[in-house]
């Protein structure tokens, strides 16, 4: 029991073992499975594009309510392999909070189990690269309640179209840009603006984007995007000043 | 677990392409499994999505944002502007995916382009989900065949436009090198020729091709018979000399000029060598100008002799290639050339009545086949027949043979004005086909209490009768005979369904089509005997079991479908399909013709342009639906 678990702040390998024998074999599961390929083609391959909802934006007091996933499999968006969930909420979050994703109280009291949740989006993702915009956050908030729930790390490759896009489209925007300028710019259309689904929908096609471009400049692989995402972290490298402010 | 997402997903693009036709009436589940079967892709600007070099088309494709160029890469292109772009809602290439095959056009992202794709399978199982979808489709397929109709047309038109203005030069008109002879030529040997090439002239020429002299059909009558001139000696002493020369580079209205100023009927195209290169005649300037119907129909009714018909019936065809050319239906074509071959046969009729005596008696000229049906192509024979009334049985014989006697000249007069006599003797002159109005009923009921092969081959020829000369009356009794007898014999109609569904559209299961129905003609399908003949069979038996008394395949479609239940949409597919085969038999044969030979029916699929191949395989398959209607109706 998770509270519990809190509750006495007990060692991670002992949370770990808060977990029905089945959620165990699950985790080693996955845990077995070979680790992502990054050199496929863009087009001949599987990203799982993410958006999480929180209580709040402090990733160190906030809490992940809802993960939404699309995947984006050979270069296409399919309905069928997206996932949502929604973890339960001991506490709910704030009204304010509340009204920005639309995950109300009860929904939020009535979600699934944060282990479980956790263990059914392992499921759906395996492993392959997870892709986000400003993706520091989604992958701190996830690896935060994985690491409390499940007792293990993540551990996976994450591209972060923040960085990405504006390698790919130097000129267009500011470097400060949100996800909604990229989506403005694109003409994507957002069906419900934070909603993880909707927003993982959205950012998957700004992926699309982001890949026609890229293989368009020969980068070819999602090792060829976190190359890119590097050589842009590295102002000297760049030299450029929206590289500079974005560093 | 997902589910709610997958949702959420569908129902965005649900919501999304309910803005657009057809989708905005599409059923509820169809457009469930539609939102649930696509998938999204993204084409960045300037990218090619769909071309023929990318092989069979196996996924359609619905614009969700951005522009897409279409560019028709045919030779000849239907639109003009030759693109056109395709926006958020449209979906492309429906012909394509259902005909399994590559694209015609060129499919460009004019911007950032999203589309939803449906693979071809999803895509056909959707069809069998909507019936909204299957009747836009259907809708598209018909919008094709009219493409496919201005197509032809714009074929025809630049083939008429080379030839068909006055302005045009001598070498535009001149069909071949003529046949030419050496002055010191025996007559006997050039009539010889002329008799063997049907050639109305002779050009006499010199040792260096120049011509000196000419000899017409006309010359053999007033310079040879009557002067009783030795058919040995030289041409030289018989030609007309010096004859009319013209240099190539003149045009027509030169040529029309001279002949009117000169009084010649013929104009020699020369060189600058002033060697002989044509041969240029008032009937090959005639086709140069418009022929309009009237002008054909008042030549015939004031036509007092074969001749002048047969110029009438060449008219009827150059006519008809002209409205080819202007893109008119093949329905219409085809009742156009029916209706003229009326009334050059009523006329050849009349004229022969002047010879014959048939006072007294009551009668009527009948057609029958193709003629009977409205439905003559270019390359047609005579099937023809009479009726007649005969109060007094003493004088059958009598009356019957006054009828052979005058029928024997009207098949001869037919022949004459090139309709071929029918090598199966279904003429008005075969004894067996002139007959009392008993004796014609008596038959068809014999056909019908006793279908064997014979018979039924029979019903599918003397069923659809026309009068067109004579008591109409007689053949109206004929029909309601007819339909009284077959409409109450079921097992008559099942056994004529039995035979009209042996022969199957040429439909392949691997290939669009079989081409090897005929070993001696392999990569060829027959259009007359595969296609247009499995839509006749049919639509006859719709008409005897509906009593519907047209005898056209179109009109008994059109008739017998409410009866039968059958949506005026898929009626009108179904008559879209029959005309395209009939349109592609008229434009073959006229091809053929050009080329001098024998407008046949045998057309290779492999000649056929995408469009033109998509649309035939379309219409193959309304046949089919026309024969699964039969086996339904008749438990076959």
């Amino acid at each position: 029991m998770s509270w519990f678990a809190n509750l006495f702040g007990m060692a991670r390998a002992r949370r770990a073992l808060a977990l029905a024998p089945e959620q165990r074999e699950a985790l080693a599961n996955w845990q077995q499975l070979p680790a992502a390929d990054l050199s496929f083609m863009h087009n001949r391959g599987r990203y799982v594009v993410v958006d999480v909802e929180t209580s709040g934006l402090n990733m160190k007091k906030d809490r992940l309510i809802s993960i939404g996933a699309v995947a984006l499999v050979d270069g296409r968006i399919d309905f069928n392999d997206v996932f949502q969930v929604v973890l339960r909420q001991d506490r709910v979050s704030t009204n304010e909070n509340i009204l920005m994703h639309g995950i109300g109280g009860s929904a939020q009291s009535e979600g699934v189990e944060p282990a479980a949740a956790l263990l059914s989006f392992l499921g759906y993702l395996g492993k392959v690269p997870l892709v986000a915009y400003h993706a520091f956050f989604d992958q701190s908030m996830i690896e935060k309640t994985m690491l409390e729930y499940l007792g293990v790390e993540l551990g996976q490759t994450w591209i972060d179209l923040a960085w990405v896009l504006p390698s790919l489209f130097p000129n267009p925007i500011e470097s400060r840009a949100t996800l909604d300028d990229w989506l403005k710019l694109f003409a994507i259309e957002n069906i419900v603006r934070h909603n993880a689904v909707s927003d993982a929908y959205a950012t998957a096609k700004l992926l699309q984007v982001a890949i026609a471009a890229s293989n368009q400049k020969g980068v070819l692989s999602p090792a060829g995007f976190i190359r890119m995402e590097k050589d842009r972290q590295l102002p000297h490298k760049i030299g450029s000043s929206d590289g500079l402010v974005c560093g | 677990m997902s589910n709610g997402a997958t949702q959420m997903l569908v129902s965005a693009t649900i919501e999304f392409l309910r803005f657009y036709p057809p989708f905005d009436r599409m059923e509820h589940e169809a457009m469930q499994f539609l939102g649930e079967h696509v998938k999204l892709a993204y084409y960045p600007k300037g990218s090619l999505i769909l071309s023929p070099e990318t092989g069979v088309v196996q996924v359609f494709r619905i614009v969700q944002r951005g522009k897409v160029l279409v560019r028709h890469t045919t030779e000849v292109s239907v639109m003009d502007p030759s693109s056109l772009t395709l926006g958020p809602g449209e979906g492309f290439s429906i012909g394509s995916v259902m005909a399994q095959r590559p694209t015609t056009s060129s499919y460009t992202a004019l911007e950032d382009v999203f589309c939803y794709e449906l693979m071809a399978e999803d895509f056909f199982e959707l069809m069998q989900k909507s019936s909204v979808l299957n009747l836009f489709c259907t809708q598209y397929l018909a919008s094709l065949l009219s493409q496919s109709r201005q197509q032809l047309q714009l074929q025809f038109s630049q083939h008429v436009a080379e030839q068909q203005t006055m302005n045009s030069p001598l070498t535009a008109i001149i069909k071949k090198v003529p046949l030419s002879v050496t002055p010191d030529t025996p007559i006997r040997k050039v009539i010889e020729l002329m008799a063997a090439g049907s050639i109305g002239s002779m050009v006499i020429v010199d040792d260096t091709q120049q011509p000196v002299g000419i000899f017409t059909q006309s010359d053999v009558l007033k310079r040879i018979v009557l002067t009783g001139v030795n058919l040995d000696d030289p041409i030289r002493r018989v030609m007309s000399e010096s004859p009319y020369t013209l240099p190539v580079a003149a045009n027509a209205y030169d040529a029309v000029l001279a002949m009117t100023m000169h009084g010649v009927r013929q104009v020699l195209a020369v060189d600058e060598g002033g060697r002989l290169q044509g041969v240029i005649s008032e009937r090959d300037l005639f086709t140069l100008q418009r022929v309009g119907l009237r002008q054909i129909r008042q030549a015939i009714d004031a036509a007092t002799s074969i001749d002048m018909l047969l110029h009438a019936s060449q008219d009827v065809r150059q006519l008809s290639l002209n409205l080819l050319a202007q893109g008119v239906g093949a329905e219409q074509i085809t009742q156009f050339i029916s209706a003229l071959n009326d009334t050059l046969t009523q006329r050849i009729i009349t004229l022969n009545l002047d010879k014959h005596d048939l006072f007294g008696i009551e009668w009527a000229w009948l057609s029958f086949g193709s003629e009977g049906r409205d439905e003559q192509t270019f390359s047609t024979d005579q099937d023809n027949g009479i009726v007649y009334v005969c109060t007094d049985i003493m004088d059958r014989e009598q009356t019957q043979l006054r009828l052979l006697d005058f029928a024997r000249d009207v098949n001869a007069d037919l022949d004459a004005c090139g309709f071929p006599l029918c090598t199966g003797k279904i003429m008005a002159s075969n004894p067996d086909l002139c007959l009392t109005l008993e004796e014609w009923e008596e038959r068809f009921g014999h056909w019908i209490r006793t279908p064997e092969p014979q018979a039924l081959l029979n019903a599918t020829i003397f069923f659809d009768f026309r009068p067109l000369f004579g008591k109409f009356n007689l053949a109206d009794r004929m029909r309601l005979t007819l339909l009284r007898r077959t409409r109450n014999n079921p097992i008559f109609l099942r056994m004529l369904a039995d035979n009209a569904i042996r022969i199957v559209p040429p439909l392949g299961t691997f290939r669009d089509f079989v081409t090897d129905a005929d070993p001696d003609h392999p990569g060829t399908i027959d259009l007359k005997q595969y296609g247009a003949r499995l839509f006749i069979d049919a639509a006859r038996i719709f008409a005897m079991a509906h009593d519907v008394t047209a005898t056209n395949t179109v009109q008994r479609i059109k008739q017998a479908a409410p009866l039968m239940n059958i949506s005026a949409d898929k009626a009108a597919a179904m008559i879209d399909g029959f005309n395209f085969i009939q349109l592609m038999r008229l434009r073959h044969q006229h091809a053929e013709q050009m080329q001098g030979r024998e407008g046949g029916n045998l057309i290779r699929p492999d000649e056929l342009n995408e469009v033109e191949r998509r649309i035939l395989k379309e219409a193959f398959r309304q046949a089919r639906k026309l024969q699964q209607r039969l086996k339904l109706d008749y438990q076959l």
